[in-house]
């Protein structure tokens, strides 16, 4: 038999279930007072940092930091749950979205001592908030091309070039830099890269807006005008940024924001199939039952990372249940399916709602909000078209 | 860490998979040509018999194996994927489990399950002119009944369905039913949540084989040069494929575990049967499609097995309620679900909170 796409699927047992209900708790009541109002796309579009230091006083953030290092010492797989309850009210997470993500595993897989203390409890209180800088004008899909330089200088790297579509530059406090620290060597295209943490506050460094569609401000590019890193802001080795950015790639991709962006949209359309003004249509039933699959999808994926992270911790054992699934194809997957849905989901809402709907209602602004994000959905973290032949990789293609 | 379980992990008894794996890939390298139509397989049906896997999900107490779902799931999936010509859902997980719901005796002899409508007249009864006794779950008004009905005293007309199984139509004689023991109201809908999950995986595994076809057609299959998986366009709907097989897997499984671990009785079987149908049902369009075009002209001959894989999943995606039916289930339980519960729906198929007098669920 070929090797299974997806990890088997795990069943959630109780002690999970508690802490979902204790989240959905709070976050009820945060509604009712009005603290938010949710929406679409929140994990990208919704700041709120009075929000995201409340979740870190609630132990909500840092769950899989280390308590010496100011976090809560929990599991993939409790973050897993909290994150899929913020992220099905549309709760304003994005300023600590990336940092809690990917840059706190970065940190405590590649990190100096110094650069965990000087970081991770921070991270886990929801006071510093990081970005990504990766894409480049000239480099987006082909990332192994990025012409950001970086040069020895005594006591450290220079970095001259420019990042693009830097998610939340303008807010952060910080961003993981890659960069050519060697000159490109054409048949080693992945050598030679390295990954910086950049002081986006620093005087060298000039954050200019890019205007989304919908008038909105929450990208941006970010000039790097020869800001000095000192060796201690560098992360993990130099030489190793290529392999270090692609070995979290399994959590950028499989997790549930990839497949509940819309999910708003899709309870108000429910909702609205209830009261009548939707008609009541097969269409709803397909979508929900996608989502629900795609969230076993999901969590199995969390599931084999967890395994994987205790195994990698010298846990005895653990990979045995997640079998030889190669969980980065099987995350591509999740990425792949998730985000088309979030997508299909929001045409369909569309493709329901006659042109005359009241514009106030709030139907209509999750759906227009939908409209206006969906392109990136099947974009960011690698584009659907890179992920199919990742997956096609591994199944052997090629 | 926390002390108590977060997860379980549902999967069956490894050793039994690996035997059904021998089994079927044995039975797949000696099982007879393709052709239209498809004869009962009585030496496979003999070998499986021998081993207790005509029997496997049947309790102990009426001579089966006790097996759970997953157990069931499992054999089901394999024996489709090997395109195996056997009535196993039918035979083990429907008819012995109605006799043994209406404490009826089973003597393991080859059975098929219908149900007759109101003039005692069932259609598309998958097996029955090999059966030699039917078991008919029958509404007589407000009540359930279930009988057990030698084939020689009922009319068959033998017909086939899409698949090439006989697929005929039983006509009883109505005082056979009437004299059926009365099971519990519940049983009407237990018989539809069964047959449409048993189908699911069979389905699952039928797209499971047909992709291990696929990949391996692509990297053999050279054109312009070189092996055609290695053009995008072609590795883009292999993975296609992969993605839509491994969604419609994640659902059924999902379901199995949710059956297998309450015996059937969580109140979201009906939630998490009707996602694995639906997935499942959507995805049979993705992978056959995708799969008889990259296979080009040789996949559409009848010497060819790919078509023993297409035809059941799309016969069978259709089976125990359509696709769109069970689109149509789905959206009334998630539009009465309404904004706030549908979330606790996806999870739990469930939209009110389980009452309180009923302990954890
Ligand atoms: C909402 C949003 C937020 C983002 N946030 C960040 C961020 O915070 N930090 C950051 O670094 N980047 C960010 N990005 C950038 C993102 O990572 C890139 O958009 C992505 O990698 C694609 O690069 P590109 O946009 O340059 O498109 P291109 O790479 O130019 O691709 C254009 C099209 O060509 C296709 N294509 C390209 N190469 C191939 C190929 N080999 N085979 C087949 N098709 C191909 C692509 O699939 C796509 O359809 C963000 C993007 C979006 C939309």
């Amino acid at each position: 038999m070929p090797r299974p796409l997806i990890p088997p699927i795990v069943t959630e047992q109780p002690a999970l279930t508690e802490l979902r209900y204790e989240v959905r708790a709070f976050l009820a009541e945060q509604i009712r007072a009005g603290a938010f109002v949710p929406h679409v796309d929140t994990w990208l579009t919704r700041w709120d940092r009075d929000f995201t230091r409340e979740l870190g006083r609630r132990g909500w953030l840092g769950m899989v930091v280390p308590s010496e290092y100011g976090g809560q010492g929990r599991s993939y797989l409790e973050r897993f749950v909290v994150t899929e309850e913020l992220l099905v009210v549309g709760a304003p997470v994005a300023a600590h979205w990336i940092a809690e993500r990917q840059i706190g595993p970065s940190l405590l897989r590649y990190g100096t001592e110094e650069q965990k203390q000087a970081f991770l409890p921070g991270i886990s209180r929801g006071e510093i908030v990081f970005g990504i800088g990766m894409s480049e004008p000239d480099s987006g899909s082909d990332l192994a091309s990025v012409r950001t330089r970086a040069e020895r200088v005594d006591g450290g790297w220079r970095l001259t070039g420019t990042k693009v579509w830097t998610s939340g530059a303008h807010e952060a406090d910080g961003f993981f830099a890659l960069a050519r620290s060697a000159p490109l060597d054409p048949a080693h295209r992945h050598d030679g890269l390295s990954q910086f943490i950049v002081d986006l506050h620093a005087p060298e460094i000039e954050i200019r807006p890019i205007i989304s569609m919908g008038g909105d401000h929450h990208f941006n590019e970010v000039h790097l005008g020869g800001v000095v890193i000192p060796d201690a802001r560098v992360l993990g080795q130099i030489g190793d940024g290529w392999s270090q950015v692609t070995s979290e790639l399994g959590f950028e991709r499989s997790g549930p924001e990839r497949f509940l962006s819309t999910f708003q949209l899709l309870a108000a359309a429910a909702s609205a199939m209830n009261e009548g003004s939707l008609p009541l249509d097969a269409g709803l039933g397909r979508h929900v039952a996608r989502v629900a699959a795609l969230h076993h999808m999901s969590f199995a994926i969390s599931s084999a990372l967890e395994e994987r992270a205790e195994s990698d911790a010298g846990g005895s054992g653990a990979a045995a249940a997640a079998g030889d699934v190669d969980v980065d194809t099987a995350a591509a997957a999740v990425k792949v399916l998730g985000t088309t849905e979030e997508g299909d989901i929001t045409d369909y809402v569309d493709t329901l709602t006659a042109s005359g709907w009241p514009r106030g209602d709030e139907l209509f602004s999750l759906l227009e909000a939908a409209i206006l994000q969906r392109p990136g959905f099947t974009l960011r973290g690698g584009t659907n078209e890179i992920l199919r032949g990742v997956i096609a990789r591994g199944l052997g293609l090629r | 860490m926390a002390d108590a379980p977060l997860t379980s992990h549902p999967v069956a008894d490894p050793d039994l998979v690996d035997v059904l794996a021998g089994l079927f890939d044995d039975y797949r390298q000696r099982r007879p040509g393709p052709s239209v139509h498809l004869a009962f397989d009585a030496d496979l049906w003999g070998r499986l018999d021998d081993l207790g896997l005509t029997r496997l999900s049947a309790s102990e107490a009426s001579g089966g194996s006790g097996a759970g779902w997953l157990e069931a799931a499992a054999l089901l999936g394999i024996a489709a994927g090997a395109a195996a010509a056997v009535p196993i859902a039918e035979h083990d997980v429907l008819a012995a489990w109605l006799l043994e719901s209406a404490g009826l005796p089973n003597d393991g002899r080859l059975r098929t399950v219908c149900r007759p409508d109101p003039s005692g007249v069932a259609i598309n009864v998958t097996w029955a002119s090999e059966a030699t006794s039917i078991v008919a779950l029958w509404e007589d008004r407000d009540q359930w009944r279930v009988s057990d009905v030698a084939t020689e005293r009922a009319e068959i007309t033998a017909g086939r369905n899409l698949a090439g199984e006989p697929c005929d139509t039983v006509t009883f004689d109505l005082a056979d039913l009437e004299s059926g023991v009365v099971v519990d109201h519940t049983i009407g809908e237990q018989f539809h949540l069964r047959g449409a999950l048993a189908r699911s995986a069979q389905v699952v595994g039928g797209m499971d084989r047909v992709l291990e076809i696929v990949v391996a057609h692509v990297t053999e299959r050279t054109q312009f040069g070189r092996p055609i998986g290695r053009f995008q366009a072609v590795a883009h709907l292999v993975a296609d494929i992969a993605m839509e097989a491994a969604l419609a897997r994640s659902a059924t499984d999902a379901a199995v575990a949710r059956a297998a671990s309450s015996d059937w009785s969580d109140p979201g079987m009906l939630f998490a049967v009707g996602v694995a149908k639906s997935c499942v049902g959507h995805a049979a369009s993705v992978v056959v499609r995708g799969a008889h075009q990259v296979l080009g002209a040789i996949g559409t001959t009848l010497e060819h097995d790919l078509h023993l894989l297409t035809k059941p999943i799309l016969c069978r995606r259709s089976e125990f309620g359509s696709v769109h039916e069970w689109d149509e289930t789905l959206a009334e339980l998630a539009s009465s679900a309404g904004h706030d519960r549908l979330w606790p729906l996806v999870l739990t198929g469930r939209a009110a909170p389980a009452p309180a007098s009923r302990g954890p669920g």
